[in-house]
């Protein structure tokens, strides 16, 4: 906590109303008899009720302001200005936040001075007002009391000035040789201002050496684009306009870059509201079953060292219609192994401009390169792809780190520092970095905790949370934001400008000063304080964006490139393919210290607090192994023991692992979840590698899985058909069940006036990103309960994405479903609670009454769709003072022994209602967003009024594919769904 | 079945021609005896044993309560789907158990079952002892314990009644009413025992406590006359209640709309399971008390013999029921319904579910053979059992929350120590209740047995008793 707070703990004041009041005349407590006859008797006491009451509140006022932790600056907030902060409204402000080699434009809201919930930025393209479940999680991690909290030298307690003085010496001595021997390995960053620190860490030490790294990067597909192009170059897809979509082992929905627009620009393009319109079509062909597989509509599942190769068939296919692809000639071959090539190519050429080929970030160069040849020859350039040049951004280069750690061994590097990276744990094993570090004399580690790397290192320096520092950021389409912090540094920590000024300029700087002269070097000439002020408000500067090209493919580059990086499987090794993914929640560990993401249920999998070696059915047979068993994984010499979890529809012969577990320095959260799979990485493969050799050891590892049962047993739960049969039988998804219409004995209640509130969860939309349960999470308060409780089957999301899988064990489709409280209008769960805990309130809602509830659990059990959550424990219990400032004051942090469930967002209804009412009007559409539609990226979640026949929610449930689920029980639930659409190519026969 | 027929004219009958309800002719004064020394001798060994066992399992009961209470519901094994467990299951358990008690003394009372007079007291001790047991569950089964008053009707500041549409509150007030009648009818019952032990009392404690438990009784001709009233009457309000409480604890789950609960077989189907598995309970208890304290005259193999007949009859109707759930479900077209029912028999829970027709439905069919009914070691065995599957009836019926509507929801529920710890801990409650019970009051109703003596017969020719003599 900061000084101030010493000077904030004065005793409240007494209020006065005169000045006679103060002077305790007799004349004014006369008065005061004569006016107030029946409170008279307080007044004679000098303490009394009033008086306390008074004393009181406002000794709690002050007591809060303790908590206030504005940043000293000046910030504009999002909708109004900070002077005018009325308790208990939330203000907004837009910030961005920095991830891999771009970042996210984000609006914050604060209560208080206390950052709560992060919402996408409307303005902001990275975002467009959508989130993730990794950026709606950001509040957990900035209220983490295991956060680095102090500058250390070794296990000494020092203070950032110790440090400063200390660099300014190392600084002045590096200066006089240039930086021999300084060495920095940072992680991967956008920022205008950054960047122009790192200028001036160059010129002012030509000699040193500066390395990126992070363990998941884009560093294929740049290497890919060069390839294609001659120039480095970021892809910029606009799945919106691509009719055909092939997808090579690429995971755009979900874990690759850009995903929130990928996947908002898939949604818009595969949205049919009626059976007429037409919608997109996704081929994948990949390795592991990825969120992306699961919205496919034709998907092969091959080991990802073949990709290349089926790509090569696919452009054979192209050439034999007609469509040269470059580069290819000399190696175009025609396997029959893989199924649907020709089908495929027929399709993609049939919508020419319009179709779209993405290959995944850990496919190599080669086959990003020649994606690119493919979408050039397809006439796609321009139309749904697009690219640009990257600057101000600082991506991976692992060759670079590779000569790095040859240089430490060699004893030339005397100080390293390590800008936002945990090496120790993420670099490939293969590298020895830890032992070439001990040979560095001194290390300086800067980071948000004291990780694997920071218990090795000389120094370690806190890094602030994005939320609490001044900065700058590029997006993924180049658009500058800003970020800007909600609340001063809760520990005594630094920014990243703030140390990247004093490692570049040997002085510290503030990180408002640096970022405004960053911005203020931009903007030369006009109103810089006008423009400042707009730039604060939107967080961001409108068209700011990296310049759009529509290059050529350059035959003799991609030739010669493709000659030297055969694209057929050719290490001749064998064994089986391990394949390394990012993990969807933890992505490459750094979000390992998060509760909220560490407890979120992996979508397709369902698998929390575990990452775990996937197989297929068929490889797990003939390990002799099952769920839970654990195996161990053996690689070019190095092994890791990892539990086994059968993954239909993964390819044979194969092995998928997620980045990002098995941390060692992830403190109370993150310490000894899963295995670190960095252990068994090359740098040859960091994608995928074959030579893995399994062998099951005789012990098991309980897994915690939130959902365990696959099928969804014939019955009607997700509906869905094909664009074709949705033709034919427009009403299928009401038809799919029949009974005979439902009566009530009693009249209902009539919802004449008002409001009536409704939601609609669009299946074909969904994606199943998570997003939305982490918003939930957040808005409401919902506890974490720990991998034993999960297993335990009480996890307490109240919105949970249910994924079902059909057909072939194989080779089976995947369905996501949404489901959270259904509202019913006949609830089945108010008839039974013997207290009259749940209720249904005059706007339709089912209202949970915390107070009245006495948990006796009936209302679950008579839940039909299980959505009711019940505190089993009292989890909210041992919060800590930091922890306890994530939770949103609108909503009622629960105790233990009550049940709680969805409310539809009822505080954000109750606000908008009291809006609305000061303002004399009603409540219009769009007023509410709940805080899972606020996140979706795909609008796939809809709420309104459903007394307004205008309302979107209205319309929709006026779709065709509208059905209520379990509708035969009578229940008559608020939230209805609209049918899945999947649109084959109907050439494809199913196997 | 022929000599079953021959059995019921003959108890019709008057007393002094009918077949003897009590073998070897014993005198008033034996009876008294016999049943009286058992209070007033000194504490036998074994009691004591069996009493240091059953209180520590109530002791464990209190623990595991305390625990509950201090930590939370999540130290059972409950989850979301299964949100109920052993508490319930052992709650409806012990309500059934109740139901033979209710059903000997009131319902046979009213029938002129004259037989029953040798186990009624001890059956309605049972009942008692088993409500209490049951009692406990819905308390402790609640998520905030400390405002489980909620439950009740009581007139508040925030106007807020209970929900009158609840089977949960219909069991609060099922369960109320049931323990209420329950007591009353059993202490209106003992007034005359009490009284005898008054007379007989040795120590002036005993006296006192005696004294005043029997309400100033002396068996007066008025005295008789208001008591058999009042016996009646309660006799006739503890009637209906063998039906209705069983049939409101079924509603529990008949009411709810999960497959495999919503039936309406289940009131009926409840009440027939209750009566079975408390005359097994009753038929444990006798046999026990029977070797132990040598009471084969009253416990005596026609009395037995009838409690077996009934346990066939109540267990081909249980049988029958679970027959017919099936054939429901399947005859209903509801996918639901069916497959919870296939679910049951064949899923994660088989094993409870064959348990529970091993059994309910086999056992209670080897007592069409008279040779196995009056075999003393084979009913005991047989009324383990019973019991043993009629627990798991109420168990397998639970555990149909693990799979329900939305695979995606399906669970499965493990009872962790706590739960066997209050199972075990009820049941050592029950005994405890039970041997106090043995040690202090009279586990024979004498004055009813009195009544079916021979000698009860003013007609009777050895008859030169006058009633003095009887009630010493």
């Amino acid at each position: 906590m900061s000084k101030k707070n010493g000077d904030m703990k004065i005793k409240g004041k007494d209020y006065w109303r005169s000045l006679d009041q103060l002077a305790d005349t007799p004349e004014f407590n006369n008065f005061l008899k004569r006016e107030f006859p029946l409170g008279a008797a307080q007044f004679d006491n000098s303490w009394s009720r009033r008086k306390f009451l008074t004393l009181m509140g406002a000794s709690l006022a002050m007591a809060g302001l303790a908590s206030c932790r504005r940043p000293e600056e000046k910030i504009v907030p999002y909708v109004e200005r900070p002077e005018e902060v009325i308790p208990g409204v939330p203000l907004y402000y837009a910030t961005s936040m920095p991830f891999s080699d771009h970042a996210f434009g984000l609006v914050v809201e604060s209560h208080e001075g206390r950052p709560t919930k992060i919402e996408g930025n409307k303005l902001h393209s990275s975002t467009l007002g959508a989130s993730s479940a990794i950026t709606q999680a950001q509040t957990l991690s900035l209220f983490d009391p295991d956060r680095s909290k102090k500058v250390l030298k070794g296990e000494q307690e020092k203070s950032w000035n110790d440090f400063v003085l200390n660099w300014i010496g190392a600084f002045e001595e590096f200066k006089q040789n240039k930086g021999v021997g300084l060495a920095v390995l940072s992680g991967m960053f956008s920022s205008p201002t950054l960047s122009r620190l790192k200028k001036s860490f160059d010129k002012n030490f030509p000699n040193a050496s500066w390395v990126t790294y992070e363990a998941v990067s884009d560093e294929n597909i740049y290497n890919g684009t060069k390839a294609a192009f001659g120039k480095r170059y970021r892809p910029n897809y606009s799945f919106d306009k691509a009719r055909v979509v092939l997808s090579l082992d690429s995971d755009f929905l979900l874990t690759e870059s850009d995903s929130i627009n990928n996947a908002r620009g898939f949604g818009k393009a595969r949205n049919v509201e009626t059976e007429k319109d037409e919608m997109n079509r996704l081929y994948i062909v990949e390795s592991g079953y990825s969120t992306t597989g699961a919205n496919a509509d034709h998907r092969q599942a091959i080991s990802s060292g073949d990709i290349g190769a089926f790509a090569l068939n696919l452009a054979n296919a192209l050439n034999n219609l007609g469509i040269n692809v470059a580069g290819t000639s000399a190696q175009l071959v025609s396997d029959k192994k893989f199924k649907w090539v020709n089908e495929l190519a027929r399709d993609l050429a049939g919508a020419k401009g319009a179709s779209l080929v993405v290959a995944g970030r850990r496919q190599p160069a080669a086959v990003h390169a020649l994606a690119a040849a493919i979408n050039d020859a397809l006439g796609n350039i321009g139309k749904t792809v697009l690219y640009s040049e990257v600057s101000d951004t600082s991506s991976s280069d692992s060759a670079g780190l590779q000569s790095l750690v040859a240089d430490m061994n060699s004893g030339s590097v005397s100080t390293l520092i390590m800008f936002g990276s945990n090496p120790v744990y993420d670099a490939p094993a293969e590298l020895g970095f830890a032992a070439a570090m001990s040979k560095v004399k001194t290390t300086i580690h800067f980071n948000d905790y004291v990780d694997e790397t920071g218990q090795l290192t000389t120094w370690h320096v806190p890094k602030s949370h994005f939320l609490e520092s001044w900065g700058d950021t590029r997006s993924y389409d180049g658009t500058m934001g800003l970020t800007q912090p909600l609340i001063r540094p809760l520990f005594k920590s630094v920014s990243e400008s703030e140390m990247m000024g004093l490692l570049a300029e040997g002085k510290a700087t503030k990180g408002y000063d640096l970022v405004r002269q960053t911005w203020k070097n931009k903007n030369k000439g006009g109103n810089f304080e006008s423009r400042w002020r707009k730039i604060l408000h939107d967080g961001l500067e409108q068209k700011s964006a990296y310049k759009s090209e529509s290059p050529g493919v350059k035959n003799s580059v991609i030739s010669k490139f493709l000659r030297d990086n055969p694209l057929t499987n050719s290490s001749g090794k064998s064994g089986m393919e391990i394949i390394f993914r990012s993990s969807p929640s933890l992505y490459d560990g750094r979000y390992a210290t998060n509760g909220w993401l560490q407890e979120l249920a992996h979508p397709i999998s369902k698998l929390t607090w575990d990452n775990v070696a996937y197989m297929s059915n068929a490889d797990a047979k003939s390990l002799g192994v099952k769920n839970n068993d654990v195996v161990k994984l053996e690689l070019d010499g190095r092994s890791l023991e990892l539990p086994v979890w059968i993954q239909p529809g993964q390819a044979k012969n194969s092995v998928v692992v997620e980045l990002g577990y098995g941390r060692k320095g992830a403190f109370k959260v993150g310490d000894g979840v899963g295995g670190n799979v960095n252990l068994l990485r090359n740098f040859s493969a960091v994608g995928f590698a074959t030579g893995l050799k399994v062998s099951k050891m005789n012990r098991t590892h309980a897994l915690a899985c939130t959902q365990d049962h696959w099928s969804m047993e014939g019955r009607a739960i997700v509906r869905e058909a094909s664009l074709q049969e949705y033709r034919q039988h427009p009403k299928f998804a009401e038809e799919a069940v029949q009974h005979k219409p439902l009566e009530s004995v009693f009249d209902e209640h009539s919802y004449a006036e008002g409001y009536q509130w409704g939601m609609t969860v669009d299946l074909n939309s969904c994606v199943g990103c998570n997003a939305c349960m982490i918003a939930c999470q957040s808005e409401n308060n919902i506890p974490i309960v720990g991998k034993e409780q999960v297993a335990n089957g009480r996890e307490m999301n109240w919105i949970r994405l249910d994924r079902y899988y059909s057909g072939d064990v194989e080779d089976p489709e995947t369905v996501h479903q949404i489901i959270l409280c259904q509202h019913c209008e006949n609830a089945p769960c108010e008839t039974v609670c013997p207290v009259n805990a749940t209720m249904h309130d005059a706007e339709g809602l089912n209202v949970m009454v915390y107070n009245r509830c006495i948990g006796t659990r009936y209302c679950s059990n008579n839940c039909p769709y299980k959505v009711r959550r019940f505190n089993f424990f009292n989890y909210t219990k041992d919060y800590s003072e930091v922890e306890k400032m994530t939770q949103n004051p609108d909503v009622t942090v629960r105790f233990r022994g009550v049940m709680e469930k969805c409310t539809y967002c009822i505080q954000r209804i109750s606000a908008a209602k009291i809006d609305a009412k000061n303002n004399g009007r009603k409540v219009v559409d769009g007023d509410i967003t709940t805080a899972c539609q606020q996140a979706c990226p795909v609008d796939a979640l809809t709420f309104g009024n459903i007394n307004d026949a205008e309302s979107r929610v209205s319309k929709k449930k006026k779709f065709n594919r509208n059905y209520a689920l379990l509708s035969e029980l009578n229940v008559k639930p608020r939230t209805t769904y609209l049918a899945k659409i999947r649109n084959p190519n109907s050439n494809i026969k199913k196997a | 079945m022929a000599d079953l027929a021959q059995t019921e004219t003959k108890t019709l009958k008057e007393p002094a021609h009918h077949e003897r309800l009590i073998t070897g002719e014993p005198s008033f004064e034996h009876v008294t005896d016999s049943v009286s020394s058992i209070v007033e001798s000194k504490t036998p060994k074994a009691w004591w044993v069996l009493f240091g066992i059953s209180s520590s399992a109530t002791l464990l009961l209190l623990v595991a309560i305390a625990y509950l209470f201090w930590e939370g519901i999540g130290i059972w094994g409950l989850n979301v789907p299964v949100a109920w467990g052993l508490a319930i299951v052992n709650l409806v358990f012990w309500i059934g158990i109740g139901h033979a008690g209710t059903l000997i003394s009131a319902v046979l009372f009213l029938l002129r079952q004259r037989w029953r007079t040798s186990i009624n007291r001890f059956a309605e001790a049972m009942t008692i002892f088993a409500v209490i047991c049951a009692l406990i569950f819905p308390a402790i089964h609640v998520g905030r314990i400390w405002v489980v008053y909620y439950v009740f009707p009581i007139p508040n500041q925030m106007g807020v009644w209970p929900n009158f549409r609840s089977p949960l509150l219909w069991d609060v007030f099922a369960f109320g009413t049931y323990f209420t009648v329950s007591l009353l009818f059993w202490y209106v019952g003992l007034i005359p025992d009490l009284a005898t032990l008054r007379e007989r009392a040795t120590n002036r404690i005993k006296k006192i406590v005696y004294g005043v438990l029997s309400l100033g009784w002396y068996g007066g001709n008025k005295q008789w006359k208001h008591y058999e009233m009042a016996y009646l009457i309660l006799a006739a309000i503890a009637t209906p209640l063998v039906l209705s409480v069983h049939s409101i604890v079924s509603m529990d789950f008949a009411v709810s709309l999960l497959p495999g609960w919503h039936t309406t077989i289940f009131p009926p189907y409840f009440v027939a399971g209750a009566i079975f598995s408390g005359f097994a309970m009753v038929m444990t208890l006798a046999i026990l008390a029977r070797a132990t304290f040598g009471l084969k005259d009253i416990f005596n193999m026609r009395v037995l013999e009838r409690m077996n007949l009934i346990m066939l009859v109540t267990g081909s109707m249980v049988g029958y029921a679970y027959a017919m759930e099936f054939f429901i479900a399947w005859y209903s077209g509801n996918e639901y319904e069916m497959f919870a029912f296939v679910n049951r028999a064949f899923g994660p829970y088989a094993w409870a579910y064959w348990i529970m027709i091993s059994c309910n439905v086999i056992v209670p069919q080897f007592f069409w053979s008279k040779k196995l009914r009056t075999n003393i070691a084979f009913m005991f065995i047989a009324s383990i059992l019973i019991n043993i599957g009629m627990w798991f009836e109420r168990f397998v019926i639970v555990v149909t929350l693990s799979r329900d509507y939305l695979p995606s929801a399906w669970g499965y529920y493990t009872p962790t120590f706590w739960d066997i710890a209050i199972l075990i801990g009820s049941f050592g409650l029950f005994f405890s209740l039970f041997l106090l019970f043995l040690r202090f009051l009279p586990m024979v109703a004498m004055s009813e047995v009195k009544g079916v003596l021979p000698q009860a017969d003013p007609h009777y020719a050895g008859n030169k008793q006058t009633y003095s003599q009887a009630v010493r």
